[in-house]
């Protein structure tokens, strides 16, 4: 199999927690309905739902009454804009977001447009970066909603989250959703510091379960009047999750969810110090290639992704190349034969050229300094066999 | 996206890859690097046959693969004004899907761009 440096993408599941989750299943006692509270089986699994979700909010910074678990990052991120969306649709109808979200957001702003709302589209920096003035400029009295993601999925720019809740909390309507899917274990995540009302979250980004999220909802009172974040559930049939998100909870999942994201807690500084150290060694070797170009801040960012360009490779080719070698993903999403360039990197400003043949190395726990050295000497092969193959390239 | 294996075999070698330079030799060009496909043959032609044969090719595995067989299979052969293949037959023998038919066109356009000239001083009466 090839080196995995596509951590972004997903995660392996923790041995410990694969380990547990094995337990759960197999267990005589702990298969009982969480919900059902007329006997104890149903008791053990409740409670293990609840030690769960202790440990989830733990890792962010938030209580764990506010935490409601879901299917994963785009549920959280589904429920949270169209919840909040019909909560306050008498209130106002406009949402501001950004060209660089996740399409869990963009898609569902996008529905919302189709019903009539407005949605506006923050145009980044070309370092991928929002500045919090461009969203009070794009406030208005009838905004109800502001999504904008934490870390950023494919440059792993990291957004200054808690100035823009501070701005939101001055306007006094705009409620403030971050999807921070791509932070846990890579970067500090305080839900009550960063002043998000809202946060989504997934396990199968920090070596949980797939199929597994949540949706973190303040339960604290707001300064300005508005009281407590509401929203409209969209799923129904039991209550469960405070009636905000119906249906039996997998007990195996949510337990594996916890104790992924409380073994991220644990080590993240010290991973994240580990992690930072190969993205570097990386970065020299892919750059002294020549005519390769960095995506994103190089400042602001986790350390956990690296999305660079190729000048003079076309990008089918360049992931063609080197797939038998490393499994990366590529600046591109191939809906049919022909691939569409990245919108992330077309929103900083790059080429369609040179948004298809970027690369986005994705590092995690098991990445070693082998690993590194394996992508870069197959990088460097390839690419300058590419280049040899396609001659010089014209002046731009 | 997945490939035949002959695509995936001359994708890999750049055995053709290359210019030539010198007398008898006769190149032509079609597309551009900024629309994501350019091909360039260079043919060089001794007693009316292909003598040698290289190409360059930026674009997608398949374009690279078709491009790298038609200079590999020109090589001996005699110069015609036409693919040694129909772009229907090449789309057939690379696996190449209907949305890149428009890529085979280019390579198509590249290999007469080099031939015609070529067919011409072959053919003028000496």
């Amino acid at each position: 199999m090839p080196v995995y440096l596509d951590h972004a993408a997903t995660t392996p599941v923790d041995v410990r927690v694969a380990a547990r989750m094995a337990d759960i299943l197999r267990s005589e006692t702990e298969y009982g309905n969480p919900a059902s509270s007329s006997h104890g089986y149903g008791d053990v699994a409740g409670a293990l739902v609840e030690s769960a979700r202790t440990q989830v909010a733990a890792a962010v910074g938030a209580s764990a009454a506010e935490v409601i678990f879901t299917s994963g990052a785009t549920e959280a991120n589904n429920l949270a804009i169209f919840g909040i969306s019909h909560y306050y649709r008498e209130r106002g109808r406009h949402i501001v977001t950004a060209r660089t979200e996740h399409k869990a957001v963009l898609d569902p702003c996008r529905e919302l447009e189709r019903r009539g709302w407005k949605v506006s589209y923050l145009v980044p920096d070309k370092e991928g970066l929002l500045d919090p003035a461009q969203v009070a400029a794009a406030l208005r009295p009838e905004t109800v909603l502001v999504s904008l993601m934490h870390v950023n999925n494919e440059i792993g720019v990291v957004q200054n989250i808690a100035a823009i809740g501070a701005i939101c909390a001055r306007h006094g309507g705009a409620w403030l959703h971050v999807d921070a899917a791509q932070s846990v274990g890579k970067c500090p995540v305080h839900f009550a510091s960063l002043g998000a009302d809202l946060m989504s979250l997934s396990a199968h980004k920090v070596y949980g379960p797939k199929g597994v999220g949540a949706l973190v909802i303040s339960q604290r009172g707001d300064s300005g009047g508005r009281g407590r974040v509401q929203l409209t559930a969209l799923q129904f049939g039991g209550g469960q999750e405070r009636a905000l998100r119906a249906g039996t909870l997998a007990t195996h999942q949510v337990v594996g969810m916890g104790l992924a994201f409380e073994i991220a807690a644990q080590i993240s500084s010290v991973e994240t110090a580990r992690v930072a150290h190969l993205q570097q060694r990386l970065w020299q070797g892919l750059a002294a290639l020549g005519g390769v170009l960095r995506n994103g801040s190089a400042t602001r960012s986790v350390p956990h992704l690296l999305n660079v360009s190729f000048e003079g490779v076309e990008g089918e080719s360049l992931v063609a190349a080197i797939r038998r070698q490393v499994a990366v993903s590529t600046g591109s999403a191939c809906t049919s034969a022909l691939a569409e360039p990245s919108y992330v990197l077309r929103a900083l400003g790059r080429s369609e050229r040179l948004s298809e043949s970027s690369l986005r190395f994705g590092l995690g726990r098991s990445t070693s300094e082998a690993d590194i050295d394996v992508a870069i000497a197959t990088l460097t092969r390839e690419v300058g066999r590419l280049r040899k193959v396609a001659g010089a390239m014209p002046a731009a | 996206m997945n490939y035949n294996d002959l695509t995936r075999a001359y994708f890999e070698s750049d055995a053709s890859a290359g210019e030539l330079t010198g007398p008898g030799v006769f190149r032509g060009a079609a597309g551009n690097h900024a629309q994501g496909t350019w091909v360039q043959f260079d043919l060089q032609l001794t007693a009316g046959m292909v003598s040698a044969a290289k190409f360059l090719a930026f674009g997608c595995p398949h374009t690279i693969a078709v491009a790298a067989w038609l200079a590999e299979q020109a090589v001996g052969g005699q110069v015609v004004p036409q693919l040694p293949e129909s772009v229907q037959a090449l789309r057939d023998r690379f696996a190449v899907p209907v949305e890149k038919m428009g890529r085979l066109l280019i390579i198509e356009d590249a290999w007469l761009a080099a031939v015609i000239p070529a067919l011409t001083i072959a053919r003028a009466p000496t």
